[in-house]
Parts: structure tokens; C-alpha cells; sequence
């Protein structure tokens, strides 16, 4: 063996990277916020597996002691969950892909084929998106009414689609403009008709994009909750958020109830952001880098 | 394979006439180039006989058939694009199949077509790759043979070796012409480059500012360019133009020198004129001719290519030879080849 043995100083000083100061002080910045954003989370967990009497005696940040399973069972009763969940997976699973549909296609228009009025017609898309909901709740409240809508799913699931549509067709719209002209032009060359140049070359390369905006309305509409409270009377029609609040009573709050129940709210939204983040994040990039 | 007659064709964005009544009649089975600087309408001319930009006025038919109004896929074409355009979501046999497939063809069929033309691209390897994970070339391949699965009327390049690397465009560049010899179809190709354009061309379109400066064979319009600008613009390096007086046998150059000329202009022009010379066209020596000085020297290895300043005009030679001059050095020019060419400096026509 002639190899000579490195000298330790050495290996530290070659192996060991500087560490950037700036990246430390972002880095505790990071955590300190993440430390918030955990933070409910972790109540909530603790608290909906606390009974009543454990979640008056604990702080908020210890462990439960024995495990109220009950709770699920008692919220899912006392929620009406049962109907709650029926109603909000009806409007989510309808409107959610068809709203995405929509979006989709009018950005195709917008971006792709020539219309005379077209940059005006964008402009009247992306003018819907800058009106504040609350402003429209009445006026909203009035039409549906008018139309005899009040407490049936057309009667929500119509105005989410008008309130979704404007910002999905700005994202897409962006992203469409974005793919190279040449693709459309080719496969118009090659024969393809616009709705086949949309579903056979649009549609695949914005899969990305499309199930980020999947993920962020899923959620939003999920979690809805002001104008389904506005337009869902009957409480057999009532969605998840809406079933909240009967946890709220005028004398007592059962906080181990309510929490178990936000839990199973806020499950499903969990599950499908877990489902699709792999997308969302390529899609959040995909616009500024073009793969 | 057909006929394509551009007839007066017109194309305006706003008040800006970028095409100015362009007459072309393209022959069957001919390889026309479109050639010309940046912003010269060659590439709208060729996306207006695609059918992607509507015409202004005028008309194109394509086999005899107007196609003014027609969409793109009525007009039996296939075109190449500069950046490819392959399906990134399809596999290199799904792009080549794409086109036959909305036209409703049988699969089997379909397979057939796509392994012919891959046969004849070298591209049978690489059929169940994604476009990302060719090279450059192969790309370029790909996209020649989604145009040759369709068995088109006419093929439309659009600058399609631009995004290659200069080792892989020559190389692209003989396999183009020997695929156009093969399929014998009519093929309008548009580049800025002019080698492209002489070596592959069977006849050359000029084009300046929206209108046609010269049709005619690479040869014919380097041998007898109709104004400077074709000229200029044809051939590599380009060709000098040496603004005098002719003064007997020779011209007279601003500085007082003078170049023995082979030729005069037809009709005998006594007063200024222009003279091009192709950069061979000259000797470079040390005993007569026109005093120069060296500017700048570039072997290529073959020949030598020499800047010089002669009464105020930087010319460039070719010369065959190693030189070994340094800049600076005074040397003496004449012309050496039988060709030159008057334009007259006004019009900057050609004058014979």
C-alpha cells in the first residue's frame, strides 16, 4: 500500500460546504412558520381525541391520555353527516370537473382560435373574477330564488361554476398561450380538427396544470361556506361546513365533537391535495419553465 | 404531387404590407426555395400557401385548384416547422401516425405507413421514444416523417435546419435533397441561409421586403444576378462591389487607383457605375494591379480569405494559396476572373 493517508484537517476542510448564512436565517424563518401552519393541526388532532372533560382539564398541546374514539361516531350523528358528506361529495364531484371542463375549453378559444371579439371576451372572463362574493350574495340569493332553486343542488352547484370559471380560465389561458403555436398549426395541417387539437394535444400537455387547479378547487369548494349557507336553507341539504355548525350550541360546546368533525371535514381535501401535490407542484412551475 | 401557382398574392397585418403581390408557378415535382433576410415575407408567403395566415388578395392554387379559402388539412400539405412541433405526449411512431389516424385509417395500414417512412429516415429504432428524448437531428427527422406518412401534394420547410448544429445541418441538409430525389414531390422550403438554398434548390426565389427580387436556377442566379441585392446576397463571401469611373479598359477608383477590367458594359457606360467581383475574382500579388492594404487575414485551411482596403472600399479574396501577409502590408490587386458584373449605381440594377 502506497497510498498515503489523508490528513483529517484537510478532509474537513475540502468535504465540509460553507454554509450560506442566509440560507440558516430562511431556513429558521421556514420552520417558524411551519411551526404555526402545524400548530392547528395538531390541535385538532389532539382535541378530537380527548373527551370533554380531558379537553376542559388539558392544555390544548397535550397528548390525549385515553383515546375518545366515540367522538367520530358522536359528531358523524350529531352532524348529520350522513346527509352533510352526501350533499358536499354531490356538489364537489359535479362541480369540480365540470367547472375544469369549462375553464379548459373556453381558454382554448381564447388562446387558439381567432374570434373577432376575442381579447374583449377574455377581458369579460377575467372581469368575473374581480368581483367580490360577498357584493353578489344577495343579488345571487335573488336570481336563484327567481329561478325556483333555493335548496337543490342546480341551485349551488350553477353559482360555483360562474365563480370558478373566471380564474381557471386566466391560469389556463396563460398556460395555453404559453405551448409554441407551431403544435396547434401542425396538428391543423395534419387534420385535426380544433376540438381534436384540444382534446388530443392541449388536454395531455396541460395535465399538470389542470390538476393543480383540480387540487385548489376541490378544496375551496369543499370548504365553502357562505353562500352555501346562503343557499342551502333545508338542512337536509346542507354541506360539510354548514354541519359545523350545529357543534356551536347556545349553552354548551362539545369541542371533542367539533373537532372530530372538522377532522373528518377536512380529510377528504387532504387526501386528494396528497393525491395530486406530485402535479401541483410541477404544475405551479410549468408555466415559467417549459419542459 | 402537384402544381402550385401563387398568382399577385397580397398580405397585410394592419396597414403594414408585409407580401406585395408575389407571383410564383411552382412545377410538379420541383424543390423551389424561398430565400431572403429576416422580415422579407418568405415564411408568410409559405404559411399563407399552408392556409395558416388568410390572403390579403390575390391567389394560390394548389393541382390546379383554388385554395384561397380552404383550411389547412383541404389542402393535402405537409409542413415542417422550424422547432419541430412534435406531440411531446406521443411516442416518435404516435406523432409519424398522427395525421392517419384522424383520417380514419386502419391501424394495420397506419403501422405500415409509419415503419416505411421510418425505414427511409433511419428512424425504425427510435419509434417508441418521446420526443424529449431525441436529439436535435432525430427531431428534425421525426417531423420530416410526419410529413411523408401523409403522402402530400406539397411539402412546406419552414426553415426547418435552423435549430441545428452547422456539422448536422449539412449532413440534414443531403439528406433533404436525396429524400427529394426519392419521393420526387413538389417541396417549398423557405431559409435565410443561401448554402442551404444553392446546394438543395432546383430554382431559387429572392425575396426583399415582400416582393421577388429573381427567380431562376441556383446557377443562373449566381452567374447573372439581376440587381446588387441578389448579388450581394447569393454566394460565400459575399460579392464585392467596388463603386468608379470607366476610364478606357479600366476602372477608376475613388482614390485613384485603377483595376483592369476583363469586360465593359454593353453599351459602353462612360460615367460611374458598380462593379461586382466575386472574392475568387481576384489575384493578390506584389507586382501589378491595384494598390491595397491588408486588413485582415483568415486562413480556412483550403484557401485563405483577405481583407483588403482599396481606395477606401474593403474587399474580400479568396485565395487559393497559403498566404503569408500581415496586416497592414501593401499589396497589389487585379482581377483575375473573365466575370464581372456592372450594376448601375443608382437603381442598382444590373446593367448588360
Amino acid at each position: 500500500m502506497t497510498a498515503i493517508a489523508p490528513r483529517r484537517e484537510d478532509d474537513a476542510l475540502l468535504l465540509k460546504p460553507r454554509r450560506d448564512p442566509f440560507l440558516i436565517i430562511l431556513w429558521i424563518i421556514l420552520v417558524t412558520f411551519a411551526l404555526v401552519w402545524i400548530a392547528p393541526v395538531v390541535l385538532i388532532a389532539f382535541t378530537a381525541l380527548k373527551s370533554n372533560a380531558e379537553v376542559m382539564a388539558t392544555s390544548a398541546f397535550t397528548p390525549p391520555e385515553a383515546i375518545a374514539w366515540n367522538n367520530f361516531s358522536g359528531a358523524w350523528a350529531r352532524g348529520n353527516f350522513e346527509t352533510t358528506f352526501k350533499n358536499s361529495v354531490i356538489i364537489t364531484v359535479i362541480k369540480v370537473p365540470l367547472g375544469l371542463m369549462f375553464s379548459a375549453m373556453a381558454a382554448y378559444a381564447l388562446a387558439r382560435i381567432r374570434l373577432r371579439f376575442g381579447k374583449l371576451l377574455l377581458l369579460f372572463f377575467l372581469f368575473g373574477a374581480m368581483i367580490p362574493f360577498q357584493v353578489m350574495l344577495a343579488p345571487i340569493f335573488t336570481l336563484v330564488n327567481g329561478f325556483g332553486l333555493i335548496d337543490t343542488y342546480p341551485g349551488v352547484i350553477l353559482p360555483y361554476l360562474a365563480f370558478g370559471v373566471p380564474y381557471q380560465v386566466f391560469i389556463l389561458h396563460g398556460f395555453f398561450k404559453a405551448v409554441p403555436k407551431e403544435l396547434s398549426e401542425a396538428a391543423l395541417i395534419d387534420g385535426a380538427s380544433h376540438v381534436t387539437v384540444f382534446r388530443r394535444i392541449f388536454l395531455p400537455i396541460s395535465l399538470p396544470v389542470l390538476a393543480a387547479l383540480l387540487i385548489l378547487d376541490f378544496v375551496s369548494t369543499w370548504n365553502e361556506f357562505a353562500m352555501a349557507l346562503v343557499l342551502l336553507q333545508d338542512r337536509h341539504m346542507w354541506t360539510l361546513p354548514l354541519g359545523l355548525m350545529s357543534f356551536q350550541g347556545q349553552f354548551s360546546t362539545d369541542y371533542g365533537q367539533l373537532n372530530a368533525a372538522i377532522a373528518m371535514t377536512v380529510f377528504p381535501a387532504i387526501l386528494v391535495y396528497m393525491i395530486f401535490q406530485r402535479y401541483f407542484v410541477s404544475g405551479l412551475t410549468s408555466g415559467a419553465v417549459k419542459g | 404531387m402537384a402544381t402550385v401557382q401563387v398568382s399577385d398574392l397580397r398580405k397585410s397585418f394592419g396597414a403594414l404590407e408585409v407580401v406585395k403581390g408575389v407571383s410564383i408557378d411552382i412545377r410538379d415535382g420541383e424543390f423551389l426555395i424561398l430565400v431572403g433576410p429576416s422580415g422579407c415575407g418568405k415564411s408568410t408567403l409559405l404559411r399563407m400557401i399552408a392556409g395558416l395566415e388568410d390572403i390579403s388578395a390575390g391567389r394560390i392554387d394548389i393541382g390546379g385548384r383554388v385554395v384561397n379559402t380552404l383550411s389547412p388539412k383541404e389542402r393535402n400539405i405537409a409542413m415542417v416547422f422550424q422547432n419541430y412541433a412534435l406531440y411531446p405526449q406521443m411516442t416518435v411512431a404516435q406523432n409519424m401516425g398522427f395525421s392517419l389516424e384522424i383520417s380514419g385509417m386502419k391501424k394495420a395500414e397506419i403501422d405500415k405507413k409509419v415503419a416505411e417512412a421510418s425505414e427511409i429516415l433511419g428512424l425504425t429504432p427510435l419509434l417508441q421514444r418521446k420526443p424529449s428524448q431525441l436529439s436535435g437531428g432525430q427531431r428534425q427527422r421525426v417531423a420530416m416523417g410526419r410529413a411523408i406518412v401523409r403522402d402530400p401534394d406539397v411539402f412546406l420547410f419552414d426553415e426547418p435546419l435552423s435549430n441545428l448544429d452547422a456539422k448536422l445541418r449539412v449532413q440534414m441538409r443531403a439528406e433533404i435533397k436525396a429524400l427529394h430525389q426519392r419521393l420526387a414531390s413538389t417541396i417549398v422550403y423557405v431559409t435565410h441561409d443561401q448554402v442551404e438554398a444553392m446546394t438543395m434548390a432546383d430554382r431559387i426565389v429572392v425575396m426583399r421586403g415582400g416582393c421577388v427580387e429573381q427567380i431562376g436556377t441556383p446557377l443562373e442566379l449566381y452567374d447573372r444576378p439581376d440587381n446588387m441585392f441578389v448579388a450581394g446576397f447569393l454566394g460565400s463571401p459575399s460579392m464585392n462591389f467596388l463603386r468608379g469611373k470607366i476610364e478606357g479598359q479600366s476602372l477608376l477608383l475613388p482614390g485613384g487607383e485603377r483595376l483592369a477590367l476583363p469586360s465593359l458594359p454593353k453599351g459602353g457606360s462612360s460615367g460611374d457605375v458598380v462593379v461586382g467581383i466575386r472574392p475568387q475574382g481576384f489575384a493578390v500579388g506584389t507586382q501589378d494591379g491595384a494598390k491595397a492594404t491588408i486588413k485582415v487575414v483568415e486562413p480556412t485551411g483550403a484557401d485563405t480569405h483577405v481583407l483588403a482596403d482599396v481606395g477606401g472600399t474593403e474587399v474580400t479574396c479568396v485565395v487559393n494559396d497559403r498566404v503569408d501577409f500581415a496586416p497592414g502590408e501593401e499589396i497589389r490587386l487585379s482581377i483575375s476572373s473573365a466575370k464581372v458584373h456592372f450594376f448601375d449605381p443608382a437603381s442598382e440594377v444590373r446593367l448588360d
